[in-house]
Formats: structure tokens, C-alpha cells, sequence
């Protein structure tokens, strides 16, 4: 182990964190304005990854199919979370939690077997685009060029959340409609428009993180169900509907596992958990602080 | 009165149709993995025994046709056994074959050995199923992980690697793979080294950073344990990153083309692998028969498990046709050392062991002019004989 290992290894690890971050962020935000723990987000991720491989082999293998996958795939994925938001969340609101954890269960089934009745029960792979393939050498190691357009994407989609939830009077609202819903109500603002866009935005998330993750990764049944474990852990550990929490949790999630490989490579994978075991004995209630 | 002579008519009828039915034909229970990943596979052996089936019916066997019924199991040993039990008790089938699980094929070969039903195993690559759990009812039809293992040792132990890495998807069958393929190495070639090992989880959709730390501790070569979607995966991040041209590396099935094809041209090159059937090689009129027949029927270029398939229901109508009539115990018989053309020559069913005697495929993976996907090149074929286990190994397993 020397200084390139180590620091190929951050790399690897912090593109890795881009992925979970942008899936675990729109989680966060549907847990934390809307109150849904949406076991159903997973689903989402893997319809934007059949979706984005859809279109690009669709429109052939070239770099605007590839843009095009990873922006219409999580529009799609948008539009039917708008339906099942409409359709069933709304009305299960004033319930208890459970009643939507069962709800979204039950969706990820449903949805589970949309995809199998789609596309069928054989999984799909796609390429990187032409202008991702091939690999960047840091002092004698290789890291992919897709793992380094990650790298770019993720924060980009965080200074775009930041931007939204700071700055724009929907952001505004719904951070405030996350503290108090009724208050919110009261001074006649549609709180119905403002969960149902929330909920639409963090799904897109999920389709764009399942779009993003489509060429490196096979396309397959059961992607969703290995995600929503590590997602719910991240949104755990940061603080519940806390957006930087997402990151924090994705950022401890990511780089402890690659840094757990390069220690102890026969056991790299019980790393990130154990860092979830540990922060959750020093802070139950996640890093940061709560919306809940 | 009329309406009661009507009944009892068709009752009769129906008793009779049942009769004649059962009189009429050979019936075969297959139960296997029909949903997720695993169906690449899977639909493959059924495809190819349905194509040996249709050529096998015309002259008939025993003046009766084989038929056959299928059963999801879902990748899980409860159902398949429930399956399994459903065919010989309601379905009443003369064989048992499938499943691509070895966890599932253990637990109906235990129900086959207590019901005396012989059950031919078509994927499942435990060594356990026909080495310490071995018994009279069950039979392998492929290979397993021990003779994967000892091929690929006896043509990696004749290379210059020294300093080796294992690295694979933590469950039974990247471990004994693995281990399989290590072990006989040292056995051949006591002078190689294990620096050390990488185990990633099931599923795992990252191995980038796994691939890192492998390069940074430089071995020499890497014998990488991945199984059904994980191979395709791993080769992905391999080409990514340029592995393959830093480390070269070997793979059980990455020379085959449920790996290579979904990959396209973009798949590594100058990867080491094992397979027991390839389209193409060996170039034979039998093979180029076979594999045209299988795609223009099914639109598509047979795998291995096309030939797993087609070679059971050969040796099921072989072994009826030897047996002289429809009874398991003489079929049994009949099938112990039994010999059967294939697409690729002649294979035998070890009488000792149950196991079949296959030839394997060792290549290094190669772009190709004539196809739009990788093919093994530099292919060696090694004959079962030279690396199998020996009768006595086996049985001693089994005390």
C-alpha cells in the first residue's frame, strides 16, 4: 500500500459515493417533506437503468443517445411517480407510516414485476459512451473515465439541490412544509401541488442515479432490492429527510468501503456497515440534524 | 337414466385416455430457474433438449415419444423441492432433470434417492452432487466446480505466473471454484504463491474499486471466482479500467458466450477461460450441424447449456432404447457407462460416479472479424480423462 494506492482508492470511492448520493438524496427528500419511507425507490433506480438502455440501443450506440438516455430516463421515471403520487400516496397522508410503508412495499413488487413482464428476466448491458470508454492513469493506476464524469455529475446535482431549496419559493415551501404542514396550509399555500412535485423530483433522482449507473453495471432483476438496503443506511445515518445528510451518509458509505478493500480485501464489504454500527451507537438520531 | 349412461360413457372415456396417455409416452419432469438472471441459462438446456427431443419423436422410443412438463423454481431449494414432488406424485414422471441451483439440485437428488427416481442434474455445478452426496438415482450432466477447477490448473500450471490473487463472489461457488482451481495449481506447481484474497459480495455492481487494490498489490494473475451475472460485470470494469492489459486473469466461462455476446465488441481482451462448449470450436460437420439447426429454430447461437440439454435427452432415449422398457431401475443400468454422439464427438456417462465425461475448452478471449462479439482464440482442448477426478477419489468422498 502507498500513497497511489491510497489515493486512486479516494477516487474510486468518492465516484462511487455519486451514485449513492444522488439515489439517497431523493429519498431523503420524499422521507423528509412528505413523509414517505419509499421502499418503492429502488424500483425507481431500476426502471431509470431499463429505461436509459431502452433508449440508447434504441437510437444506437453515440454520444447524444447517451444524453438523451440519462435525461429522458429520468423523466419517465418522473411522470409515473407523478401517477402513483396522485393516484394512491395522496390519499394515505393522515395515516399512519406504516400504511404507506406497506403501500410502497407493495409497489416495489408491482413495479418489480412490470420491469420482469417489460423487459423480460435476462439482463441487459450497455456500453459507455465512445468519449467515456477507456481509463485515466493516476501515478500507475487506472481510473475509469466514466468513474471521473461521476466525479463531475454529482456535484453538479448538489449545487442544482442546494439551488433549489435555498433559493427557489418552491424549495422554500417545502422545507417549510417538511416542519409544519399544516402551518403551511393555513397561510393558503397548495401543499397537495407542493408534495406531489416533491415526490415527482425524488424519483427523478432515482431514475437518473439508475440511469447513470446503467453502462458500468448489469442491468438486471433484483438491482433494487441490493440498492434500497445501502439507501435506507445512508438516509439512516445522515439524519432523516436531511438532503447533506445523504451526502455525509453517502460519503462514509462510499470511502469506507473502498478503503475497507484496500485494507483488508478479504472482508472489504462489512466496512460500511460497521461505520453505520458506529455512528448510529455515537449519534441515534443520525449525523445531522433531522427533519423528523 | 340417459344422463347417468351419458356419465359413466365419458368416465370411461376419460379413464381410458388416461391409460392410453400413460401407455403412449415417456414423461420427463423439468424443473428449473424460469425467472431472473439465471434464465440465460436455463432456457438454453431447455431449448437444446427440446431440439433433440423433436428429432428423437419422429422415430419414437420404445414406440413412444418422450414428453415433458416444466416447473419455475425460482432459485429457491424449498420450491423446487415442492415442484419436484408435485411431478412424481401428480404428474407421475418417469425422470427428474433440471435446476441451475446446487442448492436446489442437492435438495431434490436427497427426495430422488428416498422416492428411487433417477434425476439428471443439467446445471447445478456443485461437486458435491455426484461426489459426496453421490448416489445410484442421480446423474450430472455437466461439469462441476472440481473439474473446472483441475482443467484450468493443468493449463495455468505449465505458464510462468507465480505470485497468484483470488478474488470472487462470496458464496459456495466462487469459493470452491477458487479453491478448486488453487489447490490442483500448487498440487501441479509447488512453486506458486497466493498473495492474497478479494471477496465481494453477491450482485455486487461496482468492482472498480476491488480492481484497484488487486493492481496496486501487482501479482501476477488473478483467478477471479464470478458466476452468472458477475462475469459479464467484472469484465465490464476490467476493460474499463485496462486490467486485463495490466494483469491478466482467468475466469471459469469467460471464453463463453453468455459472457462475451452481451459485451459486443467492447468486451477485454486476452482474458483466460474454461468452457465446455463453443459454437464454433471444434469446427466439426456435427457441431456446425447442431449449431445451425439451434439457431435457425431459435434465432439464436446455442451456449453451453444447449448442449447439456441435448446431450440428456440422447442419453435418455439411449438408455430406454438399452433398457428394453419403461422401468427406472433398468434405465439406470442401461445409463451407467453409456455413450452418446454429441456436436462435440462422443461423451460418456461415467458408470462409477454418474458424472459425464466431458472435454474442456481452455482460450484466451479475442476480438473476431467474423462476428460482432468476442471468441476464444488459442483454444486447447483438454479430454475429460486427463482431468477428471479418478473413480477412487470420488467414491472415498462418500464414505
Amino acid at each position: 500500500m502507498n500513497s497511489s494506492s491510497i489515493l486512486t482508492q479516494l477516487i474510486v470511492g468518492l465516484s462511487r459515493t455519486m451514485i449513492l448520493f444522488i439515489v439517497s438524496s431523493g429519498m431523503s427528500l420524499i422521507l423528509g417533506v412528505l413523509r414517505i419511507p419509499n421502499v418503492a425507490h429502488g424500483s425507481f433506480y431500476m426502471i431509470g437503468a431499463f429505461l436509459s438502455y431502452t433508449i440508447t440501443s434504441f437510437l444506437g450506440e453515440g454520444s447524444y443517445s447517451f444524453w438523451l438516455g440519462i435525461t429522458l430516463a429520468p423523466i419517465i421515471v418522473g411522470l409515473i411517480g407523478f401517477f402513483l403520487e396522485r393516484g394512491f400516496f395522496s390519499y394515505l397522508y393522515e395515516r399512519e407510516h406504516l400504511m404507506l410503508l406497506l403501500l410502497t412495499f407493495g409497489f416495489a413488487s408491482i413495479l418489480g414485476d412490470l420491469v420482469k413482464l417489460t423487459w423480460g428476466a435476462e439482463y441487459r448491458t450497455m456500453n459507455t459512451p465512445a468519449f467515456l470508454q477507456g481509463s485515466a492513469d493516476f501515478f500507475g493506476l487506472p481510473i475509469p473515465n466514466y468513474n471521473l464524469f461521476l466525479l463531475l455529475i454529482g456535484p453538479v446535482i448538489a449545487i442544482i439541490l442546494w439551488f433549489i431549496f435555498n433559493k427557489t419559493k418552491f424549495g422554500k415551501i417545502a422545507r417549510a412544509a417538511a416542519v409544519d404542514k399544516e402551518m403551511v396550509s393555513a397561510v393558503g399555500i397548495n401543499v397537495n401541488l407542493i408534495f406531489s412535485l416533491t415526490f415527482v423530483f425524488g424519483c427523478l433522482l432515482a431514475g437518473l442515479g439508475g440511469a447513470l449507473i446503467a453502462p458500468i453495471v448489469n442491468i438486471s432483476l433484483g438491482m433494487d432490492h441490493s440498492l434500497i438496503m445501502e439507501v435506507f443506511l445512508i438516509v439512516i445515518i445522515g439524519g432523516l429527510g436531511n438532503i447533506w445528510g445523504a451526502l455525509l451518509g453517502s460519503l462514509i458509505f462510499g470511502i469506507t468501503q473502498s478503503f475497507g478493500i484496500l485494507i483488508w480485501p478479504q472482508f472489504g464489504i462489512i466496512f460500511p456497515y460497521l461505520a453505520v454500527v458506529i455512528v448510529l451507537l455515537i449519534r441515534p438520531r443520525g449525523l445531522l440534524s433531522s427533519t423528523w | 337414466m340417459k344422463f347417468i349412461k351419458n356419465f359413466v360413457l365419458i368416465l370411461l372415456f376419460l379413464v381410458f385416455a388416461e391409460f392410453a396417455q400413460c401407455a403412449d409416452v415417456i414423461k420427463i419432469g423439468i424443473v428449473d430457474t424460469y425467472s431472473g438472471p439465471a434464465t440465460t441459462f436455463t432456457q438454453d438446456v431447455l431449448d437444446g433438449f427440446s431440439l433433440a427431443l423433436s428429432q428423437i419423436n419422429q422415430k419414437g422410443v420404445l414406440g413412444k415419444k418422450i414428453e415433458f412438463v416444466t416447473r419455475d423454481d425460482k432459485f429457491k431449494p424449498d420450491i423446487a423441492l415442492t415442484m419436484a414432488k408435485e411431478l412424481v406424485l401428480k404428474e407421475n414422471v418417469d425422470i427428474l432433470m433440471g435446476t441451475i441451483s446446487s442448492a436446489s439440485a442437492l435438495a431434490i437428488s436427497d427426495f430422488c434417492k428416498k422416492e428411487k427416481i433417477p434425476f439428471l442434474v443439467t446445471f447445478a455445478k456443485s461437486d458435491k452432487i455426484t461426489g459426496e452426496k453421490g448416489h445410484r438415482y442421480v446423474f450430472n450432466m455437466n461439469e462441476n466446480t472440481e473439474m473446472a477447477g483441475r482443467a484450468a490448473a493443468k493449463v495455468l500450471s505449465k505458464k510462468n505466473f507465480k505470485k497468484y490473487w483470488i478474488a470472487g463472489d462470496d458464496y459456495e461457488y466462487g469459493h470452491a471454484i477458487a479453491n478448486s482451481v488453487f489447490n490442483h495449481l500448487k498440487e501441479l506447481n509447488p512453486k506458486v504463491e497466493k498473495l492474497g484474497e478479494t471477496w465481494w459480495k453477491v450482485g455486487e455492481t461496482d468492482f472498480t474499486p476491488y480492481i484497484t487494490q488487486i493492481l496496486s498489490a501487482k501479482p501476477d494473475f488473478v483467478i477471479v471466482a464470478t458466476g452468472g451475472a458477475g462475469m459479464v460485470n467484472f469484465q465490464k470494469a476490467a476493460q474499463s479500467t485496462g486490467f486485463n492489459k495490466k494483469i491478466p486473469f482467468y475466469q471459469h466461462t469467460a471464453i463463453e458466450l453468455s459472457t462475451l455476446m452481451p459485451q459486443g465488441k467492447n468486451a477485454p481482451e486476452g482474458v483466460y477461460g474454461t468452457a465446455n462448449y463453443l459454437f464454433y470450436y471444434p469446427a466439426t460437420k456435427e457441431n456446425k450441424e447442431f449449431a445451425e439447426s439451434f439457431k435457425k429454430k431459435y434465432g439464436r447461437y446455442p451456449k453451453s447449456g444447449a448442449l447439456y440439454g441435448y446431450i440428456t435427452a440422447h442419453m435418455i432415449a439411449k438408455a430406454f432404447e438399452k433398457a428394453g422398457k419403461v422401468d427406472k431401475e433398468k434405465f439406470i443400468d442401461a445409463l451407467e457407462g453409456l455413450t452418446v454422439d454429441s456436436p462435440i464427438g462422443k461423451v460418456e456417462m461415467r458408470a462409477c460416479d454418474h458424472q459425464i465425461m466431458l472435454p474442456t475448452f481452455f482460450g484466451i478471449t479475442k476480438k473476431s472479424s467474423e462476428y460482432d462479439f468476442l471468441i476464444a482464440s488459442d483454444i486447447i482442448s483438454i479430454p475429460a480423462k486427463e482431468y477428471m477426478p479418478t473413480c477412487q477419489e470420488v467414491l472415498k468422498l462418500r464414505k
